[in-house]
């Protein structure tokens, strides 16, 4: 029998904010242990949360660019579990009335992957066991949280990781949330589950929690599905359960069968009071919403004429989107900008990582003067390329390597001069030509090309070259 | 009657450990207790009930702190009633 | 009319400040008050403390400068309001030892006006009880008969201000923790709107019905602490931003024309000397010109199921976070976190304590949340409009502050529901978010002290302490026998 995967994903996302959710300490990563605590976040008794504007601001921006309703009545509730990386033994957190409802997200393939709810939460402390020892951190206790929950919608592991991937990148465009997996400022469970092909019902669903990379999860999905298969194909049945992925073995393990699942027991939390929006609220955050990766993209190719590969490589990294937007400013032909980015600039550049921060010398403004030379033809590509190194390597602009004459190019009466005497003093290789050996005529553009250093349009002065030899036999 | 099922599950959830003798008299009691909170089922008949949940928290609305940054406090205080802690970190022993 | 009418306060104040004795003789009095005791009101005395505040209002007075009226009056906190540095325990072994590292809003205000803390009074733990009997440090005696209870849970800060060992004492009301033990004890009991009073600090019962207030001997007492109190607070959410009037300014109103309305239903089944009392007081309120109507209030019957359920149901939550791992006790054998964690609870906690965290969760755990908690918030919105309703039609509502006058100590009861009717009277009011006062209306044939509650709309404490106030005066204090004993120096 044939299967089908069902994938939904939660997804939780650390907000960039400059404090905790409910108190006013410093929302920061790395810090030394308990150094970024007060009263409220290690829940000490008496103590009382206040809700953080910007977490509320975030979690519109957030909702709005995911096609959601944001629901101008919303409330927090209290998630009671008790465990000691919770100070409060309850979560603050959003689950009778969410902010955001009702969205999608659509991947390459035009497919909607709709998004249940986005609620804001809180997040918990850090444990670090040493030797069956426990110290408990509550620097990251209150740091924000978005959790965002789609149906499950999803019917392959690379539906999945286009899933994650462009969500990471709305995140990074709107300025919510940096992301990074590998710091867990993006967390994701994953709830497989799987049905005969066509059929409608769904099966029993496993849930994996807190993947730490997008590469691990799809291995968790694929490893998942696998087993979902194996267990029925063999009579038995899936039990619904929360697992763990082991990435060494590729595998995955229980930590808590449905027996001892967990009772939340949410209900409204008395100490905060409902979160009510105007619509006027909503709409200005919406006005200043930037553009948004899909409408870059729909622009870049079709708009600037880029290829989809590599305007996808623009679009992919914020920082990288944003530079080309603001050095291709007034050209007319902004793909030469991606070339230049995609050809030149990410040689140097490899890692994903890298690549999203883009920290290169070079300005957008540097990179858009080069460009405009080019476009106005005093400047030829191969010298520019040079220079766009010595810029990239020192931070200087053009003006230091590009000297004014460089830069008026090569009259036509120059080129009409330098192909004459490259005629006349390369007859073996003109007579080469004639016999047919169309590689000759390139030593006879390197040695204009040699003569006016690098200055000239190759181009225009083979043009030339070969207009003038044909002359000669006319 | 609370079933002893139920009662497990409370305590459970509660983090309570019960003697097998508070267990008897604990159950007991809830009983009695669930019998006199069950009350609210049969008023519901007598008022017209409106499904909302108005609290004394809705005297307010959109209580809002704005994103600046208080200093924390010294981790010394933080881990006052502990002791100080350990390498700066709450801290429980495995066993003992 | 007794030599402290008023109150003793301003009584203090003037002392002070004319030099008939000093903040530190005062301070000392009482300490010494409070050693001598056998009340059991404190379960921590600051004496050092005290000592060094008395001083420097001492200097303040030598050098001529100008006291505020609550300047060096000793006075006592409930011992679940957070006083940085100074252990805070709610009466529970679970907190013994935990030192809160910051203030409470309400005592950082109050020490900013100068007042002089004698110490931490008894409760019930965690403010679970009606008698003053849970504590962990043993129950606190009534002055007026020391084999009955003061009244809970805030017993010990009524005990406190009853029987000379504080001139004004802070407590804390969710289902008149503060009214009953007042009314119980013979004094002066103020549970103010919700969101008048910041909650920041106060550690948390059930937090949509906790309020802190006022006990003192008196209204005018009661009006100049609550004056002090009340106000918004950027630290709780709950907190009300409005304009809070005076209510010492509105004392002296006249309450002629006020219309004052008595619920059948808090009447049934009342003690008949309670009731006896109620309508001496009645009477009086006529004879200064306020009309008395009877109406019928039937939506109060649900409000004691109403209350247990949301109470328990928050109370669960806010006592989750007592894990023994960053402050308080922490047991002693263990052979994992988990183990840890629940022999702690199980160690630390009384059994009033446990019952009401089984009872939350059980009202809370998945199938059970609609029939109970849901329930409940919408019972508790139709006790809220009728409240409103009644206030559309009445200035004030007269009620009895308890069904029955101090008990004796020790008492068995048949089961816990039967100790939960005490509160029948007092927690309509949490429920609704309004103010209410209980003050001394008469004795019992045991000569135990018969309180009366006045109740208001929210954000009306000037007007039923000025109804309060004008019965004080018009009465001459007679009901009022802790003040007429309350000679100190």
């Amino acid at each position: 029998m044939n299967y089908e995967l069902v994938v939904g994903l939660e997804t939780h996302v650390e907000l960039l904010t400059k404090t905790k959710i409910f108190c006013s300490c410093k929302n920061s990563f790395g810090d030394e242990p308990n150094t970024n605590c007060c009263p409220v976040c290690i829940g000490l008794p008496g103590t009382l949360p206040k809700l953080n504007r910007e977490v509320v601001n975030f979690a519109i921006k957030a909702g709005l660019a995911l096609n959601c309703t944001i629901n101008l009545n919303s409330r927090m509730d209290r998630k009671n579990y008790v465990y000691p990386d919770l100070s409060k033994a309850y979560q603050i957190s959003q689950f009778y009335s969410p902010i955001c409802t009702n969205g999608y997200l659509e991947l390459s393939s035009g497919k909607k992957i709709r998004i249940h709810q986005i609620h804001m939460e809180e997040d918990a402390g850090k444990l670090v066991h040493k030797a069956g020892d426990v110290y408990v951190d509550y620097n990251r206790g209150g740091v924000p949280l978005l959790e965002i929950v789609t149906e499950p919608d999803i019917s392959s592991s690379e539906e999945a990781r286009e899933y994650i991937e462009k969500l990471q990148m709305i995140m990074r465009y709107i300025g919510v949330s940096d992301c990074k997996m590998q710091e867990g400022s993006m967390r994701c469970d994953v709830n497989v589950s799987i049905r005969p092909a066509g059929s409608r019902t769904f099966g029993t669903r496993t849930e994996i929690k807190n993947m730490n990379s997008v590469t691990f999860m799809t291995k968790a999905i694929d490893y998942e599905f696998k087993r979902h298969i194996a267990i029925i194909e063999s009579g038995e049945k899936v039990v619904q359960q929360t697992l763990r992925y082991i990435e060494e073995t590729n595998s995955t393990q229980s930590m808590r069968s449905k027996e001892d699942a967990q009772d939340y027991r949410y209900f409204p939390d008395p100490d905060l009071v409902n979160v009510s929006l105007e619509k006027s609220y909503v709409n200005r955050i919406q006005d200043e919403l930037p553009e948004l990766p899909e409408s870059r993209f729909k622009k870049y190719t079709e708009v600037f004429g880029i290829p989809e590969n590599d305007a996808m490589l623009i679009v992919k990294y914020k920082n990288v989107s944003d530079f080309f937007e603001q050095s291709s400013i007034n050209l007319k032909n902004p793909k030469m900008i991606s070339n230049f980015i995609i050809g030149q600039i990410f040689r140097n550049i490899e890692t994903e990582s890298d690549r999203e921060k883009f920290d290169i010398l070079t300005t957008p403004n540097q990179l858009n003067k080069l460009a405009i030379l080019i476009e106005e033809g005093k400047l030829n590509m191969n010298l520019a390329k040079k220079t766009l190194t010595k810029m990239l390597e020192t931070g200087k602009g053009i003006e230091e390597f590009v000297s004014e004459s460089d830069m008026k190019g090569l009259s036509d009466e120059e080129i009409e001069k330098l192909c004459d005497d490259a005629i006349k003093s390369n007859e073996s290789a003109v007579k080469d030509y004639l016999d047919g050996k169309e590689k000759a005529l390139k030593a006879i553009l390197g040695f204009v090309m040699r003569q006016t250093r690098g200055k000239g349009d190759p181009l225009k002065i083979e043009q030339k070259i070969i207009e003038k030899i044909n002359c000669l036999f006319v | 009657m609370i079933t002893r099922e139920e009662m497990e599950n409370i305590a459970n959830l509660s983090k309570l450990y019960l003697s097998e003798d508070d267990f008897e008299k604990m159950s007991k009691e809830m009983d009695g207790i669930i019998n006199f909170v069950n009350q609210i089922n049969t008023l519901n008949d007598q008022y017209n009930l409106e499904n909302n949940s108005n609290s004394n928290a809705d005297i307010n609305k959109n209580v809002l702190r704005e994103d600046e940054i208080v200093d924390s406090f010294p981790r010394n205080e933080i881990l006052k009633n502990v002791d100080g802690g350990k390498d700066g970190f709450f801290y429980v022993k495995k066993f003992m | 009319m007794c030599s402290n009418s008023g109150g003793i306060i301003k009584k203090i104040s003037s002392s002070l400040e004319k030099k008939e004795f000093s903040c530190t003789e005062i301070t000392e009095k009482y300490i010494d008050n409070i050693n001598k005791s056998d009340l059991n009101a404190f379960v921590n005395v600051c004496e050092e403390e005290a000592l060094n505040i008395a001083k420097k209002i001492d200097e303040k007075i030598n050098s001529g400068e100008k006291l505020s009226l609550l300047e060096g009056i000793p006075m006592s906190v409930k011992d679940n309001i957070s006083t940085n540095g100074i252990e805070t325990t709610c009466a529970s072994n679970i907190l013994k030892g935990y030192k809160p590292i910051y203030d409470a809003t309400v005592w950082s205000k109050l020490k900013e006006n100068g007042a002089v803390l004698l110490g931490k009074t008894n409760m019930d733990e965690f403010a679970m009880g009606s008698a003053c009997e849970t504590s962990c440090y043993g129950r606190a005696k009534n002055p007026h008969n020391k084999d009955y209870v003061t009244g809970g849970s805030s017993g010990g800060a009524a005990a406190s201000v009853a029987g000379n060992l504080s001139a004004y004492s802070i407590g804390s009301d969710t289902g008149g923790s503060v009214r009953q033990p007042a009314s119980f004890c013979g004094v002066v009991g103020l549970k103010p709107t919700y969101g008048s009073v910041s909650r920041y600090g106060l550690i948390a019962y059930g937090s949509s019905l906790d309020q802190i207030g006022p006990i003192a001997k008196t209204s005018e007492d009661a009006s100049i602490v609550f004056d002090c109190m009340c106000g918004y607070d950027s630290h709780d959410s709950t907190s009300a931003k409005v304009d809070y009037k005076n209510t010492f300014e509105h004392l002296n109103d006249d309450i002629k024309g006020f219309k004052i309305g008595i619920p059948n239903q808090y009447y049934d089944g009342i003690d008949s000397e309670i009731k006896s009392s109620l309508e001496e007081a009645m009477k009086k309120y006529e004879s200064m010109g306020a009309s008395i109507e009877y109406f019928d209030f039937p939506e109060v019957k649900s409000a004691l199921p109403v209350y247990y359920i949301l109470a328990c149901a928050e109370a669960t939550s806010n006592l989750s976070r007592y894990d023994g791992i960053r402050y308080g006790y922490r047991t002693e054998k263990y052979s994992d976190i988990n183990e840890m964690i629940c022999k702690t609870r199980s160690r630390g906690f009384g059994d009033e304590v446990k019952r009401r965290i089984l009872l939350g969760n059980y009202v809370l755990s998945s199938g059970y949340y609609d029939a109970y908690y849901k329930k409940a918030q919408s019972l508790r919105s139709v006790i809220i409009n009728a409240f409103d309703e009644t206030f559309s039609k009445y200035d004030a509502i007269l009620t009895p502050t308890s069904p029955v006058s101090a008990f004796e100590a020790n008492r068995k009861y048949s089961s816990p529901e039967e100790i939960y009717l005490a509160d029948i009277c007092t927690v309509p009011v949490n429920i609704a978010g309004v103010p209410a006062i209980s003050l001394p209306c008469g004795f019992d044939s045991k000569n135990l002290p018969i309180g009366m509650q006045l109740i208001g709309p929210k954000f009306s404490e000037y007007k039923i302490l000025n109804l309060a106030h004008q019965y004080e005066v018009f009465t001459q204090y007679e009901n009022n026998k802790c003040l007429q004993m309350g000679v100190i120096l």
